[in-house]
């Protein structure tokens, strides 16, 4: 009896409790299944694409399938000196296959990311193949070009005979596995990747510096100035953003080249002479100013959102106890802005490390930057998976940062606007 | 109901219309030479043939060919590509081979089309279409009284002290550099394959571009080159040949080029396998690279026809140029007057080497 009534029951008999746990599900379904578009389309356009790379990055199955007795064969195979025949033999057979099945091109381009001069060498023995007489392999396809003889290319072949590597991300670093399974770096005037890394994080990081410096005045001023003035600076902000970064690039080439606007009006007020005009442009000058013109906005908004909220009465509250402008700025106003800061030194900085169109074009020798590298292996030599691998160090840097500052200010402490 | 459904009708039909279906794509690098295809070949075909010929621009490279493949939906026909990306596009199975005899027509006098090419292609799957050159130009008015004349005096930092533009990749640079040494041109390759040539090439172009008197300004754009000399941002730079031309004859530019030692290289067109009308495409590029078809380009722009014979109908209707007054013969690269000293691009060397020496290069470009 006492149990009775405890519980509550609805008007059908059926404990509330249950009743609401019922809506709530319901309600729990709907919800989901209104954002589950969202979340399919996350998972089509962001998620997978990112898994797809990664594998990409790794997924070197092609080429061990296109050699299978040559990799058999060359696990008893030390990697010091040539081969033996065995070798030469399984590699012929499998080349053979190839040929007839018309798929030899395509280990010829991939051996030719693994070592250069390997596209000509393959074609040539498909070529000279056609006459080989049966037994003493070696010898054969020796003749057929000196570099058959030279042991690096079989060290190279052999590299490639796992199935998953992880070869692409060591490449992206200037380093590579050679026989002895030892990690080292590869020759000196060929490396590259580092430099660029460097390079890559110096431009972002300087541009962020540069971006903050300006955007906070211009922020402050938009939030404090009077509606009809901060309006009329508003626009002046958005209106560059508004406008198609290649314009913005090409008007920053017509002001700042040689015979350009900023070095006529220099000779023309006498600060510099004819004859020796600066260099502002096709140099890492021209990336900084250009760059940090078009990602001015992204600091610029999330500041001033942030500064709008804050009372102008803290500041008077500051001063009418005793502090001076600096102090008040520095111990109330500033603390309170971080938010801000770091939402726009992030969003700047995210963006920086991924340009490449406007350093290529202002930047001349230095612009190029890592985006740049991955462009072109996209492009040009088709290497998708370096392209890949390289996109996602690029992107775990870009969290590695998120982390840091995560652990430094605190994610939570941002604010987009 | 009724307005709906008309209004549906008449979308389809618009739509039907605009994605034209039938009509073959052609990929090719847009600009004034886009146009000169378009107006020179393109159209004529396309009304003999009865088939829409449409003009895309892209900007070379294999990967948007190789993604529509991978994502079943190709939309090219035809793509105009570099002598290096019709090897790769050919290994990687993208275009379809050639019988040059069959898919080509022959020339006017029965030569068959093989013997008509110039030289013969790098790959099956690649069918020449223009000749193009690598020369360096310079601002006439403001180089001096002292012209320039050879690949030397491109090095020549102390007579003509100034920046110069060079390409932004190692390719022609570096041949250029050793003809600059005095290498003959039937060397050059050979040289580049060891590695002391390789080191005398780069060692050339650093030393002009750490010259405090020279420096480097390093373009990627075909249109740069001239707008370089114009702007006085470099006092020569090399380029092709056309663009030089179309600044110098097109526009009255002031712009003199210089053809000692120039590169030839070649431009081709390939049919992509598996496109969307490839048996019209056949018949396309067939006609587009006809006698008559690429001798209508060079109407236009400065590129010479691959076809031998295309150059008898230049000659017989000179002046050839669109302007009616300037003969185009002389402005080729394959003119006598121009050919007295120059190389042949191997595409073949940078299919091979270009990853490679790509590293060094941009190595040498980080280190200046």
């Amino acid at each position: 009896m006492s149990n009775e009534t405890q519980r509550i029951l609805t008007t059908d008999g059926i404990p509330l409790e249950e009743s609401l746990k019922k809506v709530e599900r319901k309600n729990k379904i709907k919800a989901f299944l209104l954002v589950s578009p969202l979340l399919f389309f996350l998972i089509i356009a962001y998620v997978s694409p990112i898994l797809g790379m990664l594998f990409t990055s790794i997924d070197d199955r092609m080429v061990t399938n296109m050699l299978p007795k040559t990799f058999k064969v060359m696990k008893q195979w030390n990697g010091k000196d040539l081969p033996s025949e065995k070798v030469f033999e399984a590699f012929y057979q499998d080349f053979k296959i190839l040929v007839e099945e018309n798929r030899h091109g395509k280990l010829a381009t991939q051996m030719n990311y693994e070592k250069n001069g390997f596209k000509s060498i393959l074609k040539k023995l498909r070529r000279k193949m056609e006459k080989f007489e049966e037994g003493n392999y070696k010898e054969q396809i020796m003749s057929v070009h000196k570099r058959w003889a030279d042991v690096e290319y079989w060290r190279a072949l052999k590299r490639r005979s796992p199935s998953y590597t992880y070869s692409k991300y060591l490449k992206g670093v200037d380093m590579y596995e050679n026989e002895k399974s030892q990690i080292v770096q590869v020759p000196e005037d060929r490396r590259i990747y580092k430099i660029l890394w460097l390079r890559t994080l110096e431009i972002a990081f300087f541009v962020t510096l540069f971006c903050f410096l300006m955007a906070y005045p211009i922020a402050h001023l938009l939030a404090t100035l009077p509606m009809k003035y901060s309006n009329l600076l508003m626009i002046c902000v958005l209106l560059p953003f508004w406008t198609s970064l290649l314009v913005r690039t090409a008007s920053w080439m017509i002001l700042l080249q040689q015979q350009g606007i900023v070095n006529d009006f220099l000779v023309w007020i006498g600060i510099v002479a004819n004859d020796n005009r600066p260099v502002m442009m096709y140099n890492k000058i021209g990336t900084y100013v250009a760059m940090t013109q078009i990602l001015l906005p992204f600091m610029v908004l999330p500041l001033y959102s942030v500064m709008k909220t804050i009372s102008p009465s803290l500041m008077r509250a500051g001063k009418s106890l005793g502090g001076t402008p600096f102090i008040t700025f520095w111990k109330v106003y500033f603390p309170l802005t971080i938010p801000g800061i770091g939402a726009g030194c992030l969003l700047v900085f995210i963006l920086a490390i991924g340009y490449y169109i406007t350093p290529e074009l202002v930047g001349g020798a230095s612009g190029n930057l890592i985006s740049n590298q991955i462009a072109y292996h996209m492009k040009h030599t088709l290497d998708w998976s370096f392209a890949s691998a390289m996109g996602l160090m690029l992107l775990t840097g870009v969290l590695v940062i998120y982390w840091v500052y995560n652990k430094l200010v605190g994610i939570d402490n941002i604010k987009l606007g | 109901m009724g307005k709906l459904s008309k209004l549906l009708l008449a979308l389809t039909f618009a739509f039907s219309i605009t994605s034209s279906a039938f009509a073959v794509v052609v990929a090719s690098w847009g600009g004034a030479y886009t146009e000169s295809q378009k107006l020179g070949y393109g159209d004529p075909s396309a009304k003999k043939l009865g088939i829409p010929i449409d003009w895309v621009d892209y900007s070379g490279g294999l990967s948007e060919v190789k993604a529509q493949k991978e994502a079943g939906a190709i939309t090219w026909d035809i793509m105009d590509v570099y002598a290096m990306d019709t090897i790769n596009g050919c290994d990687e199975g993208l275009f379809v081979e050639f019988n040059f005899d069959k898919d080509f027509p022959p020339a006017p006098d029965g030569t068959p089309a093989s013997q008509d090419f110039f030289t013969t292609m790098p790959s099956k799957c690649a069918v020449g279409n223009i000749l193009y050159s690598w020369t360096y130009g310079y601002h006439d008015e403001k180089i001096g009284s002292n012209k320039p004349k050879t690949i030397k005096d491109f090095f020549n930092t102390k007579k003509w002290p100034g920046k110069r533009g060079i390409y932004k990749t190692a390719m022609h640079n570096l041949e250029m550099a050793l003809a600059a040494e005095g290498v003959p041109s039937g060397k050059l390759y050979d040289i580049l394959e060891t590695d002391a040539g390789l080191e005398r090439a780069f060692n050339k172009i650093k030393e002009l571009c750490t010259d405090p008197k020279g420096g480097c300004v390093f373009w990627s754009a075909g249109a740069k080159p001239p707008d370089l000399l114009m702007q006085e941002e470099v006092v020569m730079s090399t380029g092709w040949n056309g663009r030089f031309f179309n600044a110098e004859i097109g526009e009255g530019a002031p712009i003199k080029q210089v053809w000692d030692a120039q590169g030839l290289d070649y431009q081709y067109m390939s049919v992509v396998k598996g496109g969307p009308n490839e048996a019209d495409a056949m018949k396309a590029i067939a006609e587009m690279t006809s006698t008559e078809g690429l001798a209508g380009s060079a109407k236009y722009i400065a590129y010479a026809p691959w076809r031998k014979s295309s150059l008898k109908i230049i000659e017989a209707g000179e002046p050839w140029y669109k302007d009616g007054k300037t003969n185009m013969l002389p402005q080729m690269p394959t003119a006598p007057d121009n050919t007295k000293n120059y190389f042949l691009v191997d595409p073949i060397f940078w299919a091979d080497n270009s990853t490679e020496i790509g590293e060094k290069w941009e190595a040498m470009k980080a280190g200046l």
